[in-house]
Parts: structure tokens; sequence; C-alpha cells
């Protein structure tokens, strides 16, 4: 099989994995969690599928949030009030807690007595907190934008 | 003139009730991760359905004010928020009770007991089966990072067992972002040290996979749109939480590491 088809089938299958454990965290009710489950895949295929085509890590998490955020509303049928939340469950993979914690490591080791690199080590730290920002930023936007385009009566 | 007579009296009191009962629902509605929006569109059907007005709530990050009216009569109450969490069924559950209130038909009592009941019985998850769920879902998480397969058990096991201890550690009440270092200590240096001894080609990411379990990330997508909304306050409110719950996981990681001697 294709290698950049592996990728993308193991990056949706553990996405959908996580955002089943991560729903079972938020007590999302079984019958809801297998639509996380599918979100997350959806969200992670587009985000797999953003990258290999060159995208940044933003405009590939913004496309996926959007993408999540698109589909639950045609399953609102069946999900009702709770699409917002499988959408949001199926994003948490892509939240780039990682990348946060890399740039407050980066941060420290700037603050030590003698830092080595230090012009390296805060360029690379900036760069690890403005993605984690640009992403949450690019998340947040993707699930916000078709929820206010496309309003609905549920409460 | 008695208490029972007067009708200005009466009619505060019944306000009272009436806000106290909005008050109940939206602590609830914060404590599981509702964004204010759904907070003041639930408030303003029970306050609507119990006969009163609205005339405005305001939602911290900590309490809640709300002030309710009926003809010239008009009150306003505050109320304490507890800890944030995430409950996704007991927010819909909340959500269906506050549209069977705006229906009409019920007492502030009734929807004070409700309230109570359906905090005390909405389903829940055993300790053990999240525990569990968030170790898979930590072990997954790290997939998608790029652990390799010699780590995946370990941050699994990480994952398990940092969510069981913070679900205890919770319960006794320790401090929120104290319980945040702990964890992250002990399940970067569990994960950590697992994943050396597998021989794994990448223990820090291993590390940083282990605490995945601590990132809020709902609090962090609910600060945006709590900001897009309209509530910039307590948008900032929620950001600076993640932030700060971030900088004491990071505390426990870099303990771990200089530990292990990773980095």
């Amino acid at each position: 099989m294709d290698a950049g088809l592996l990728h993308l089938l193991h990056q949706a299958l553990f996405g959908a994995i996580a955002a089943a454990g991560f729903g079972v965290l938020f007590n999302i009710g079984p019958k809801t969690l297998v639509w996380a489950m599918a979100a997350g895949a959806l969200a992670l295929g587009v985000r797999t599928l953003g990258l290999q085509a060159g995208w940044s890590l933003e405009a590939a998490s913004f496309a996926a949030a959007i993408a999540a955020s698109c589909a639950v509303r045609f399953v609102r049928i069946w999900l009702g009030a709770a699409s917002n939340a499988v959408a949001l469950a199926g994003c948490i993979p892509m939240v780039p807690g990682a990348f946060m914690s890399q740039a407050i490591l980066g941060l420290f080791a700037v603050t030590a007595p003698h830092p080595e690199n230090e012009v390296a080590t805060i360029v690379l730290a900036m760069e690890y907190m403005l993605r984690v920002i640009f992403t949450l930023g690019a998340i947040g936007a993707g699930l916000a934008i078709p929820t206010h385009l496309l309003r609905n009566k549920d409460f | 003139m008695t208490e029972a007579s007067d009708p200005v009296l009466l009619k505060h009191r019944e306000l009272e009730r009436i806000a106290m009962a909005a008050l109940h629902a939206a602590r609830l509605f914060l404590e599981c991760g509702a964004r204010v929006k759904v907070v003041h569109e639930g408030t303003e059907l029970i306050v609507r359905g119990l006969g009163a007005e609205c005339v405005g709530l305001r939602t911290g990050h900590a309490s809640n004010e709300i002030t309710v009216s009926h003809g010239v009569n008009t009150i306003t109450r505050m109320m304490s928020v507890g800890p944030h969490g995430v409950n996704h069924r007991l927010d819909h559950a909340l959500r269906a009770f506050c549209v069977r209130i705006s229906r009409g038909g019920m007492s502030a009592d009734a929807v004070e007991a409700e309230l109570g009941r359906l905090a005390r019985e909405t389903p829940r998850y055993s300790p053990a089966t999240v525990a569990v769920a968030v170790g898979i879902a930590c072990a997954a998480f790290g997939r998608l990072l790029g652990i390799d397969w010699a780590a995946f058990g370990p941050v699994l096991l990480a994952g398990c067992v940092g969510q069981y201890v913070r679900h205890h550690l919770r319960v006794r009440g320790l401090n929120y972002y104290v319980i945040g270092a702990v964890i992250a200590f002990l399940a970067s240096g569990l994960g950590g040290f697992g994943s050396q001894l597998l021989g794994s080609k990448t223990v820090p990411l291993a590390m940083m996979a282990s605490i995945l379990l601590l990132v809020p990330g709902v609090p962090a997508t609910n600060a945006q749109t709590d900001i897009m909304d309209g509530y910039p306050a307590m948008g900032s409110a929620r950001a600076v939480t993640v932030l700060m719950v971030m900088i004491f996981a990071t505390v426990g990681v870099w303990i771990a590491e200089v530990l292990l001697g990773v980095g």
C-alpha cells in the first residue's frame, strides 16, 4: 500500500482512538462516543491530507476543524444539540499541548545560569509558542465559524 | 402588616427563589464546561419558564450574578462556582431540563430539586474506566506525535496511572495546579522510564505524550469561543487558567527529565 495512504489511515485511526478516549474523560455518552470517534478520524484525516499537500500545521488544523464542524451538521438529526461537543471532541487530538510544554521548557532553558545556544533556544521556544497560539486559534475558529454561519434553534 | 399579606415582600421572595434556581443551573453549567453563551441561554429559559424576566446575568470564572424582575420588583443575587471540569452528559441533561422548564408549569423549588437530582444521578464512567480510556488516548495521541511502538505501552500505562491518581487527588481537594505538576511528574516519569527500559528512541516525546491528559483542550477552545461570543473577561480567565495548568505541568515534566537525564 502507498506510504502516504498508510500514514493517512494511521493518523485517522489514532485520531479516532484519542477522541474516544478523551470523550470518556469528558463523560460523553457511549452512543455519542462513536460519533466523536468518527469526528476524530475525519479531523485527523483532513489535517494529514493538508500537511501532505504542503500546508502549514495551522492551515491544516483550520481545515480539519471546519470539516469536523460542518460534518456534524449533516448528522444533526441524530446528534441534536450534542453536535458541537462531538466536533470539539474530534478536534481535541489536534490541540498542540506537547508544543506548549516544549515552548515552556525552552523558556526554562533560556533562564538557566549559563544557557547554551540561547538565541537558538529562544527562537525555537518562540516558534513553538506561536505555533500553539496559531493552531489553537485555527481550531477554535474552524469550529466556531460553521456554528455561527449555520445557526440552529437547538439548545 | 404580616409578611404573608405584604405582596411586595412575597414577590421578592418568589423572585429570590427563581434567581437562586437560575444561579444553581448556571453554576452547574459552568462546572461541566459549558460556554458562557450556553449558560446565559439556559438561565434565561429557566427565569422565563418560572414567570419572571431576566434583566441581566454576569458570568465570572468563580461566581455568577443575576438580576431578575417581575413588574416593578427586581432582585439581584450572586452564587459562587466550584472547580470547572468537563461533563458532557450533565451539560446536555441540563439543557434538556432548561427547555422543559421554559414550557412553564414548574415551581422554583421543583427546579432546584431536579437540578440537585441531575447533578447527583447523571451517569458517569467509573474512575477505573476513565483511567484506562485516558491511558489509551494518551498512547494514541503519542502515536500522532510520533512516538515509536516501544514507547506505546509505557505511555498507555503512564496515562492510566496519571488519570487514576489525578482523580483521587481531586477528590481530596488538592489545588488544581499542584495536581497538574504532581501528575505531570508522575506520568512523564513513568512514561519516560518505561520507554527507556524498552529501548525506545522517542523518550522525550513519550514523556510529553504521557502528560497530554493534563492539556485543557476544552477550556482552551472555550476561551476563544467565549471571546468571540462577546465575553472577553471569561475567555481571558479561561486562557490564563490554561496557561497556568501548562506551566505547572511543564514543571513536573522538567523535574522528571532532570531525574531521568532526558532533554
